[in-house]
């Protein structure tokens, strides 16, 4: 159901809660800065100061980031009238704990261990549930369709070993829901940014399928249906040279994105560019509604924003621990909400 | 029967008197809750973050207000001059009745419409102060542009008034 006129309180704390996000100069001193301590300093003078007052040791950096994250979902979550709206953006960590748990069990079986380490609490059902019931194997309690996949997944993975396979049957259920979800919500600019977000998926997918020599008929079951542009035709690029990418699918959104990327370099570089290319033209797209002030979109924006701070943040926390170069660091930063 | 129509004639003048004045009030008061609610849900929004900007956002809120005191106003004015206020014999016509009702429309139109835009406008400058408490000045001009033109209906709604011979 759409309730587009309830929007006004919620986007004006959206508003307000957006001087919680780092500006560019903050992220610019992280990036100038000698080690991970100096960047721990940093964050503290920011809105992480009281994640990170609870930070015991380097180790738990991400544990902070993903405190913050999942503060920042709650919070949202309690004044948006559709709370739908947050949970499509918290679907990946869902799927993403669907994954881990499924390949914790395929561990197990094989004499390896389990890796509940990875597990986030990010989703939007409960992380609790979600294990009690596939480790009980009471698949029918579990949303968004799992109790029809995971079986078949584990069928999949008992018969050929390839998680891979699994993994895709996961991908596909993920985007599913999450188109499903946006039809639900009945807002055409949510429904046109998740179609988009299926998109960069298939191009992401593509291009890495490419990388693995795969050709048009093995890389057509990996493409999502529900975006833009035509799987098959999506398919069939990947026999093509990446440069022509672009001109071939000119008439979407992302087929202009993809002309900007530098193609010179190997495939390490060029997906890295895509992918944040990607995460740019998500938020920009999302983020074109920001001058409505009662515009569900800038719900998803600010959280997108959020999330995009948080990969901006790990990533110059890796950096800084491996004595990254500066110069390819600021080559990999997201681009932010507000200028 | 006679007697009847008689009667409806008699008091068919005030009855419209009291019709517009109903009117100026009912429109342009609804229009002015209308949009304070609008602006209000934009200053709770930023005031949930930020409570210190009560008194940026409290100027905001007040101006679509105004379309509800102009109605007020014309409503009163329009009592008053049907001689209605003051308690004693009124002896209006239908035609002057109908035209005093008419008076009162541009103020309950243009005051329940603007105060509605206006609001939204309010809204808008509340999230913009929310970024840049600064610029307060051209955040109250830009939902002042509306009050125009419930200024205008305010102004024509009293020439035609003043214009009605009794």
């Amino acid at each position: 159901m759409s309730s587009q006129g309830a929007y006004g309180y919620a986007v004006a704390r959206i508003r307000a809660m957006e001087h919680r996000l780092l500006d560019q100069g903050v992220l610019q001193r992280m990036i100038d800065a000698e080690d991970f301590a100096s960047i721990l300093k940093i964050l503290g003078e920011t809105s992480y100061s009281s994640a990170l007052a609870s930070q015991t040791g380097g180790s738990d950096f991400d544990k902070v980031l993903e405190s913050d994250l999942h503060s920042i979902y709650e919070e949202v979550r309690t004044f948006v009238p559709d709370k739908k709206l947050v949970d499509i953006m918290r679907l990946h960590y869902d799927f993403h704990n669907v994954k881990v748990l499924l390949k914790s069990m395929f561990n197990v079986r094989t004499g390896g261990k389990k890796r509940w380490d990875l597990l986030t609490s990010l989703g939007s059902q409960p992380l609790d549930d979600i294990i009690a019931n596939i480790e009980t194997e009471e698949y029918r309690l579990l949303p968004f369709g799992l109790n029809t996949l995971i079986p078949a997944c584990i069928t999949v993975w008992e018969q050929s070993r390839d998680v891979l396979e699994a993994e895709r049957l996961i991908d596909k259920r993920m985007f599913e829901v999450m188109l499903e979800m946006a039809r639900e919500l009945d807002m055409p600019g949510i429904v046109s940014w998740v179609r988009t977000r299926i998109d960069g998926e298939n191009i992401r997918t593509l291009l890495r399928l490419k990388r693995f020599g795969y050709d048009t008929a093995g890389a057509l079951p990996f493409m999502h249906d529900g975006g833009t542009i035509d799987v098959g035709m999506l398919a069939s690029l990947i026999s093509e040279p990446f440069e022509t990418w672009g001109r071939a699918i000119d008439f979407s959104d992302i087929g202009k994105v993809l002309g900007g990327i530098d193609a010179s370099g190997g495939y390490s570089n060029l997906i890295l560019s895509l992918e944040k290319l990607l995460d740019d033209h998500y938020l920009d797209k999302i983020a074109a509604a920001r001058y409505s002030q009662t515009a569900p979109e800038n719900i998803p924006a600010y959280l997108w924003a959020k999330e995009t701070e948080i990969k901006n943040i790990r990533v110059i926390a890796v950096s800084k621990r491996n004595k990254g170069d500066k110069d390819h660091l600021r080559r990999l930063m997201r681009h932010g909400y507000i200028g | 029967m006679e007697t009847m129509l008689a009667t409806i004639s008699e008091q068919l003048g005030p009855m419209l008197v009291i019709l517009g004045a109903a009117l100026a009030v009912g429109f342009a008061g609804s229009g002015s809750a209308w949009g304070i609610g609008i602006a209000n849900e934009a200053a709770a929004g930023i005031m949930t973050e930020d409570p210190k900007k009560f008194g940026y956002a409290l100027v905001l809120l007040a101006l679509p207000g105004t379309q509800g005191i102009y109605g007020l106003l014309v409503a009163v004015l329009s009592l008053q001059k049907a001689g209605l206020l003051g308690g004693g014999d009124v002896t209006l016509t239908v035609w002057q009745g109908l035209g005093i009702c008419f008076a009162c429309l541009p103020v309950a139109i243009s005051g329940f419409y603007s105060a509605i835009w206006q609001g939204k406008s309010s809204a808008a400058s509340i999230l913009m102060i929310s970024k840049r408490p600064e610029q307060i000045g051209k955040a109250v001009i830009l939902p002042a542009m509306c009050e125009t033109y419930a200024v205008f209906g305010l102004l024509v709604s009293i020439l035609m008034l003043n214009g009605i011979k009794l």
